[in-house]
């Protein structure tokens, strides 16, 4: 099998686990050639790729844009603030205005769940999508998967937990999904009030308790607290939000076993965990990023072929 | 102008012909004749075989947008469709623009005359512009023919108001329509809190918002002794509270809409914005639950909720997607589709028409000569695929387009017209 069973991709949802492991066997490809001095491949030549921003990021579509440049796609970028959006233009007019302008792959954050799926039924163009609201996040999903492969052989019965705000995260729900498809253990932890009702309908376990959870865990991917998509107070201050899933040194050496530590950044350093926990030889911060522009390019690549 | 309509089974337990294959003759909107055979010739002849009449229905819950936003819906297409689906009145709500808060807004719809079979009856607003802050002038809108008081889905959110609406109504009889929502609750909420909103990320509106906010209403309907009726309920909660109540003894009423009886809330899994609609569609179990409240008189009627929104409002993301469906032309078959095995045509054909005039004080109609005519005629027997042109609104976002539905209305008389679906 080469090549993926959607010509979008909207969500680990749709992704069979053959899919997902075509994506990482591609990756390992492509961070190869992230490492040699030449890091730049001719594949994406001739297609061109809009990023479409409707929400501030930086570190996706940096990731995103390297990893077009890296298989040499033409990019363009747009950002919601500098567009037509404030003029009242719909989604669906804004991109094919794009599309009339000659763009194979459109890549897309946006803030609404299922804006990729609804763009998906309405344009004529393959979806990649980089967020959309509290739904998905399917390359986040995949490279913490990929790093969890990397650091530890495997992901098939790997116990991993997932700490913080799950009811706000895009990034919480796509990696339950990946990581549940490739045989992982998922467990959810992090105050009530961000911990939607019907949680464990996904099949996750759900811990409230910080020690606990790490205990059980192999790895503990801790998410990042997004105070601006809480249109209200779920909890009554960092201070005490960091006091009962804060992640510091001792914290983690008092555990019985070493775990591995993740985050998809930007960390809000001594909120979720502490520096010398992000800087520890237990964290693969960094890796999960390198990861994320192989990764990127072989979703890129593979849509790109079903383009043309 | 003289009508027959040929050898349908009368539905109407009030009438000497209930149950009875009759043709029945009408000449200046009056039922002159009611026999097993007219031999008369009359100016139009509907042929009622294997059809069932029953009194005419009846929709406590429309939005039609005139005044305001004509380009949805106005009262002559509002009409239309209300007539294609079998009803002969119907219940519009203030929530136009202008709001419906004054005589001068009740007079302007009840003074439209539109040539169609459809009676137009309205609601007022409860509070200024449905902010839910200072009541309305009830009293005049009242004597100028407003049928109740509501603020429609904005939902009062101030008990002190809610309490001060019924007890002023008390005073000449009017009637508050409550739509149990509470906004501290639900939130920016965009569909039923559960198993599928989990899956997709989007936030939820939890049953508890409107079981909460019927508690707080039925504790003031006790406090007030006033009465009360409940908009489109939806959960399984919800019809629990309203039976307790009505065994104590509170006036309590309540209705639910067609579509939360046929629908539960997988329909959103592709976030298909027709299914976005308030209160959400529930669960199974909810469903269940309505069922049975429906069966054993908790639930007094079956509405609509026809909310009709233009292609702009709902082709979008879904967030920002309007809530609300169109449902004029399909809720009986909806609902018939869901109860034929729960209630006899008889009960159901009560629920649109006996139950939801009853809640307003309207006289029930009955088929009988020298009656008015008003009725509806229906094949319960056909089945139909529910397309786009079956839609007579100015608005297409009816959620069942494309599914089939059994029950089929096939006319409505009444004001001395008639209507062919």
């Amino acid at each position: 099998m080469s090549s993926l069973s959607s010509k979008h991709l909207l969500g680990i949802k749709g992704l069979s686990v053959e899919d997902i492991e075509l994506i990482f066997s591609t990756a390992d490809n492509f961070k190869d050639v992230l490492n040699r001095p030449m890091k730049k491949v001719p594949s994406l030549r001739d297609v061109t790729v809009a990023n479409l921003f409707f929400e501030n990021s930086t570190r996706t579509r940096l990731s995103f844009e390297l990893a077009e440049r890296r298989l040499s796609a033409d990019v363009v970028n747009f950002a919601a603030s500098s567009s037509s959006v404030t003029k009242g233009e719909t989604l669906i007019d804004t991109v094919n205005n794009i599309l009339a302008m000659k763009v194979d792959i459109i890549v897309m954050r946006h803030p609404n769940a299922g804006a990729a799926l609804f763009l998906s039924r309405h344009v004529n163009a393959s979806i990649v999508n980089a967020g959309d609201g509290a739904h998905e996040h399917p390359t986040q999903a995949l490279l913490d998967a990929y790093s969890i492969r990397e650091k530890h052989g495997e992901v098939k019965g790997k116990k991993v937990v997932i700490v913080g705000d799950i009811l706000h995260s895009r990034v919480a729900l796509s990696n339950i999904f990946c990581l549940q498809k490739l045989g992982a253990e998922v467990m959810v932890c992090g105050p009530t009030t961000l911990m939607p009702k019907y949680i464990s309908s996904l099949g996750v376990k759900v811990e409230h308790d910080l020690h606990k959870a790490l205990e059980w865990c192999d790895v503990a991917n801790m998410l990042r607290i997004q105070l601006e998509r809480q249109d209200i107070k779920y909890f009554p201050s960092l201070r005490e939000y960091m006091m009962l899933y804060g992640l510091d040194k001792s914290l983690l050496n008092s555990l019985s076993k070493k775990i591995t530590v993740m985050h998809p950044g930007p960390i809000n350093r001594g909120v979720e965990i502490t520096s010398d926990v992000a800087d520890s030889d237990q964290s693969i911060i960094l890796q999960q990023v390198e990861n994320g522009v192989a990764i990127r390019m072989a979703v890129l690549y593979l849509l790109a072929g079903k383009v043309s | 102008m003289n009508l027959i309509i040929r050898q349908s089974k009368i539905c109407d337990p009030q009438s000497a012909f209930h149950n009875k294959t009759c043709d029945v003759l009408v000449s200046d909107g009056i039922i002159k004749k009611i026999s097993e055979k007219i031999s008369d010739k009359a100016d139009q002849e509907i042929d009622g075989k294997n059809c069932m009449l029953a009194p005419g229905f009846f929709d406590l819950h429309v939005n039609f947008r005139e005044p305001g936003f004509e380009y949805k819906e106005d009262i002559q297409s509002g009409c239309n469709a209300a007539a294609a689906g079998g009803f002969t009145g119907v219940l519009q709500m203030p929530s136009t623009f202008p709001v419906i808060q004054s005589r001068a807004g009740v007079e302007l719809v009840r003074n439209r005359t539109v040539a169609l079979p459809v009676d137009l009856e309205v609601a007022g607003a409860l509070s200024s512009d449905l902010v839910g802050k200072d009541l309305t002038e009830m009293y005049d809108m009242h004597k100028s023919g407003a049928l109740c008081f509501t603020d429609d889905k904005k939902a009062v959110q101030d008990a002190g108001l809610m309490m001060r609406a019924l007890l002023y109504t008390k005073n000449f009889n009017g009637l508050i329509m409550s739509f149990p929502n509470d906004r501290s609750i639900s939130g920016k909420g965009q569909m039923n809190e559960g198993v599928v909103s989990t899956q997709l990320g989007l936030k939820g509106i939890p049953a508890i918002a409107e079981e909460l906010m019927i508690a707080r209403d039925l504790k003031l309907c006790e406090y007030t002794d006033s009465k009360i009726h409940f908009s489109t309920i939806s959960t399984s909660g919800a019809v629990d509270l309203i039976r307790k109540a009505k065994a104590a003894g509170l006036k309590v009423t309540c209705d639910v809409a067609a579509h939360h009886l046929l629908l539960n809330d997988s329909c959103l899994e592709e976030f298909d914005s027709r299914f976005k609609v308030k209160p959400p569609l529930r669960t199974e179990s909810d469903i269940t639950a309505l069922k049975n409240g429906l069966k054993d008189g908790t639930i007094d009627a079956i509405c609509s909720d026809h909310s009709p929104e233009d292609i702009e409002n709902k082709q979008k993301e879904f967030d920002h997607a309007a809530f609300g469906a169109e449902g004029l032309e399909t809720a009986f078959s909806a609902a018939y589709t869901s109860l034929k095995d729960i209630l006899t045509p008889e009960q159901l054909f009560e629920k649109f028409s006996s139950g939801p005039r009853k809640i307003i004080s309207l006289p029930s109609i009955r088929i009988a000569e020298g009656e008015k005519a008003n009725f509806t005629l229906v094949d319960l027997s056909d089945q139909w695929t529910v397309s786009e042109s079956d839609i007579r609104s100015k608005s297409k976002n009816n959620p069942f387009i494309g599914k089939k539905l059994s029950g089929k209305v096939k006319a409505v008389v009444n004001k001395g017209l008639y209507n062919i679906s």
